[in-house]
């Protein structure tokens, strides 16, 4: 079934144009189908863009891509210099957020102590990991999964545009659920998309750290990003990812950066390096 | 509401925005966004430390520059109030309100205003006006304009005036262009800016800032006073000398940061620094190329009715109106008639059936009624601002294509009298085209000035086009004969070549220019100069050569001027010969900006002449040429 050819052809349209007495009755009688086509309108555009495709052939995330993401991509640190290109001084957490709780966390934080737990990737995790310097390799692992490898801690991130049926056991990297912002609500009918971009939401991640220098999140945190590329007149492209960290467990609100990386032309450079806990 | 109706309602409102979706994106980016800090807050919000370019892409003259800043600059009167500019001012610590124009009949957003606390309005244009041209004012916000790029906002921005990339001396020069892309994710706001500036950037500088939406912020008013806050030296520009800022390492100390790393540039925003380290060699500043010459002649208008007329050698300043055309200095010989056209059609434009503001006090026709377009009224006055031949090679020409009304008690030949337009200068303008020196050929009688002073100004008897017009003297400066016109109902001053945006003060020593005389016409301007609103707009002043300028333009040209001058005194007291203070390179930080290796002005003459005018080598400065005797 095809809730859009509910739209055209079932019994709404042809209601509205009746007369305000009949249109009443015709309304009442039929509530139920009313609020279903109501549904079916509000859901239009997606399902619209999906035909405007390949009529009748279930439209992957892939060839759905609003903007296309992949490539190699190099971090450009100009913001938050002294507390991204090295592991910034113990107690050093200007600007992040911390309640009372994630001061005396950042304040215990021992790196020989994680090293030798086997930790040493926590600051490498989903809430952090895009705020590191190096570059990043996105490419599609399957028509529904977007892939970001980075050269920081030799990290692999898995955004699933379809949810996944079993929650697996917290990573680093946790669970990233993702879908594509089209450009105007995605209320075009068919035809190419006029751009967009990527909304990730990523919960199930281990406790990690927001900065090397031990700066906490929970277990419990919620990371939502939004990418966005932009096109320059010189031939430069950006990525531009925001990243929202919720934390109530360590932070007094919610956190949010901004990073940007700008797109290489290969991968030759790609050199990655494992995680340190100093 | 009866739930049917509703229903009805909701339909068609879904069924309507279905189908009506406008052409252009339109996401809606007004409201009161907070600022957060969850970025580089220890910068943002108390300030920068010295001596911090860590991930800037600067360039060495950008890095030298900084390094002379003094942070007691910000007290001069002309920096006091002054806001941060657009490409800075996301980066400050200030809460932002952004408000829209719609436009009544199409309903789209024509323009997006940007405002936070002590800025001035930023506008960007949706509705696709083109950006003025690029001898037009330059401001704090500059001119936005900006398209739909999906649901982003692409907003491109020029005429920017000369601001600052990290507010501790970072510089970013009035070359640099905007690119700024608005995100808007629910209740953040994102925005990407992209600097490019030839001039103290290597690359483009990109930097991504968040805002919160917070429905109960309010921008509050920020009144901003000049006061006296030191007690300094009139025409003292605070700075340091090269290598005596004693903070340039006391950031990387206090951190524990490579001193290498501290000093910036491209390599330290990229992941490789960490691991290989500078690979750039850090390049000595250099002056551009030379362009062409500039011999096209353009018209701007800059308020009311006087005009700019680029392209003829110097600016020519030109009002035009009921009384006629006077036009501020006549250009180079070979471009009058190019001129003339300019004029003319200024003349032709002009509405004489229209009473302008404030009328002519010669014209006393204004109050009738008129049924047909009367002749354009002629040239009645040319000054001169010097007697270079870019200012005043134009003479001849102009002068016969004007008209002076004598009368009364006119001795000798009146219609003689009557012939050609007035000319205006200081005495010692005509006394140089008189008794020119070798190689420089004699002026003829139809260039020479008509009319002289040699006090120290002169106004014009009456009213011209609805304004007083006033000559002021400036000793000694670019030569011994310059002229500032002020244009006083205007607030226009044409400054002649004391102040110009495309090089270093031409100083023409050998007819008694000086850099202390140059130094004092600029304060001179900055005296007469009101600023409209945060230190821009207001007074505005006509360059001797380049685009349209304000008090705020000639305040940056006069801390560039004094700076340099203060490095050569310095090294003059300390004894170093004119090819040391060459070596020496004073001026390094300013050369992209107004350095020259060829053409007329270069940076060496420009040094020598600085040199030798504040008595270097021990040599006293060339006398100034012999002023004539005055007349009775």
């Amino acid at each position: 079934m095809s809730a859009s050819r509910s739209v055209r052809t079932g019994r709404l349209q042809a209601s509205v144009t009746v007369r305000r007495g009949r249109l009443q009755a015709a309304l009442t009688v039929r509530r139920g189908r009313l609020q279903a086509a109501l549904i079916a309108v509000a859901m239009m555009p997606s399902l619209c863009l999906a035909q405007g495709r390949q009529a009748g052939a279930p439209v992957t995330a892939r060839a759905a891509a609003p903007v296309d993401l992949t490539g190699t991509w190099v971090s450009v640190v100009t913001e938050d210099w002294r507390w991204r290109m090295r592991t910034p001084p113990k107690g050093d957490y200007a600007s992040v957020p911390l309640n009372e709780a994630g001061t005396k966390a950042a304040d215990s934080w021992d790196p020989a102590k994680d090293a030798a737990a086997g930790e040493q990737c926590r600051a490498y995790g989903a809430a952090a990991v895009m705020r590191l310097p190096g570059r990043i390799r996105i490419s599609w692992d399957n028509d529904t999964t977007l892939k970001i490898e980075t050269e920081a801690g030799t990290q692999t991130r898995l955004l699933n545009f379809v949810a996944q049926a079993q929650r697996s056991e917290p990573s680093w990297q946790g669970s990233s659920i993702a879908n594509w912002q089209v450009a105007g609500g995605g209320r075009r009918g068919g035809g190419t998309p006029r751009g967009g971009s990527l909304r990730v939401v990523t919960t199930n991640m281990r406790p990690g750290y927001l900065r090397k220098n031990g700066v906490p999140y929970s277990a419990n945190a919620r990371v939502t990003e939004y990418i966005n590329r932009t096109n320059e007149p010189n031939g430069d492209a950006w990525l531009v990812v925001t990243t929202v960290v919720e934390d109530p467990q360590n932070l007094t609100s919610r956190f949010v950066t901004s990073s940007h990386f700008k797109k290489v032309p290969d991968g030759s450079a790609w050199s990655p390096t494992p995680c340190s806990a100093s | 509401m009866n739930p049917v109706r509703s229903a009805v309602s909701a339909v068609f409102f879904l069924v309507i925005s279905f189908t009506a979706v406008p052409a252009s994106a339109q996401v809606d980016f007004s409201g009161e966004w907070a600022p957060r800090f969850w970025e580089d807050q220890p910068e943002r919000v108390p300030g920068p430390e010295l001596g911090d370019y860590l991930g800037i892409p600067i360039s060495e003259a950008a890095r030298l520059r900084a390094d002379a800043w003094d942070a007691s600059i910000q007290t001069l009167p002309e920096w006091q109030c002054r806001p941060h500019s657009a490409d800075y001012i996301w980066r400050g610590p200030s809460n932002l309100r952004i408000s829209k124009e719609v436009d009544p009949v199409s309903r789209e957003i024509t323009a997006f205003h940007a405002e936070w606390l002590r800025s001035v309005d930023r506008a960007i244009y949706l509705d696709g006006r083109p950006h003025p041209p690029a001898d037009a004012l330059h401001t704090w916000a500059g001119f936005s304009t900006a398209k739909w790029d999906g649901d982003m906002l692409t907003v491109t921005v020029t005429h920017l005036k000369e601001g600052y990339l990290r507010r501790n001396g970072l510089p970013r020069s009035d070359k640099a262009t905007l690119t700024e892309h608005w995100m808007r994710n629910g209740d953040i706001l994102t925005v990407m800016t992209i600097i490019n500036d030839p001039v103290y950037l290597t690359e483009p500088f990109v930097r991504t800032t968040d805002y919160e939406l917070d429905l109960r912020q309010q921008v509050p008013p920020y009144p901003c006073g000049v006061v006296q806050e030191v007690d300094r030296k009139k025409g003292e520009v605070p700075n340091f000398l090269p290598g005596t800022n004693p903070y340039t390492t006391e950031f990387a100390t206090r951190h524990k940061i490579a001193a290498d790393a501290t000093r910036g540039g491209a390599d330290t925003m990229y992941p490789d620094f960490l691991a290989k380290g500078r690979t750039q060699p850090i390049a000595r500043p250099e002056a551009p190329r030379p362009g062409e010459a500039d011999l096209q002649v353009r018209l701007l208008p800059v308020r009311g009715n006087v005009y700019m007329l680029l392209g003829a050698g110097g600016n020519i300043t030109v009002s035009v109106g009921r009384d006629g055309v006077l036009m501020v200095d006549a250009g180079r010989a070979q471009m009058t008639d190019q001129v003339l056209a300019a004029i003319r059609q200024l003349q032709n434009d002009l509405d004489l059936r229209d009473t302008p503001l404030g009328s002519g006090a010669e014209t006393r026709s204004s109050v009738a009624s008129r049924h047909t377009e009367p002749p354009a009224k002629p040239i009645r006055y040319i000054v001169n601002t010097s007697a270079d031949p870019d200012h005043a090679g134009g003479n001849e020409k102009v002068r016969m294509a004007g008209r002076t009304f004598t009368g009364g008690n006119v001795a000798g030949n009146i219609a003689d009298a009557g012939e050609g337009a007035a000319i205006l200068a200081h005495e010692n303008v005509l006394q140089r085209l008189l008794e020119p020196e070798a190689g420089e050929q004699k002026a003829p009688p139809d260039a020479q000035p008509t009319d002289t002073y040699y006090t120290d100004s002169m106004k014009l008897s009456h009213f011209f086009n609805g304004e007083g017009i006033q000559l002021i003297h400036q000793p000694s400066a670019h030569t011994q004969g310059d002229s500032l016109v002020w244009f006083r109902g205007s607030d226009v001053i044409a400054a002649g070549d004391i102040y110009s945006t495309v090089s270093y003060p031409v100083i023409d020593a050998r007819h008694g220019g000086t850099i202390n005389g140059v130094i004092d016409g600029l304060n001179r301007i900055l005296d007469l100069s009101v600023a409209e609103f945060r230190t821009e707009g207001g007074t505005l002043v006509v360059p001797g050569h380049g685009r349209l300028s304000d008090s705020a333009d000639v305040a940056y040209y006069r801390d560039m001027v004094t700076i340099i001058r203060d490095r050569v005194q310095a090294m003059i007291d300390k004894g170093m010969t004119l090819d040391q203070v060459k070596a020496a390179r004073p001026t390094a930080d300013y050369e992209p900006r107004y350095g020259a290796t060829s053409g007329a002005w270069t940076t060496d003459m420009f040094v020598e002449a600085v040199y030798v005018t504040l008595g270097g080598g021990k040599k006293p400065a060339p006398k100034p040429a012999s002023p004539p005797a005055r007349r009775k």
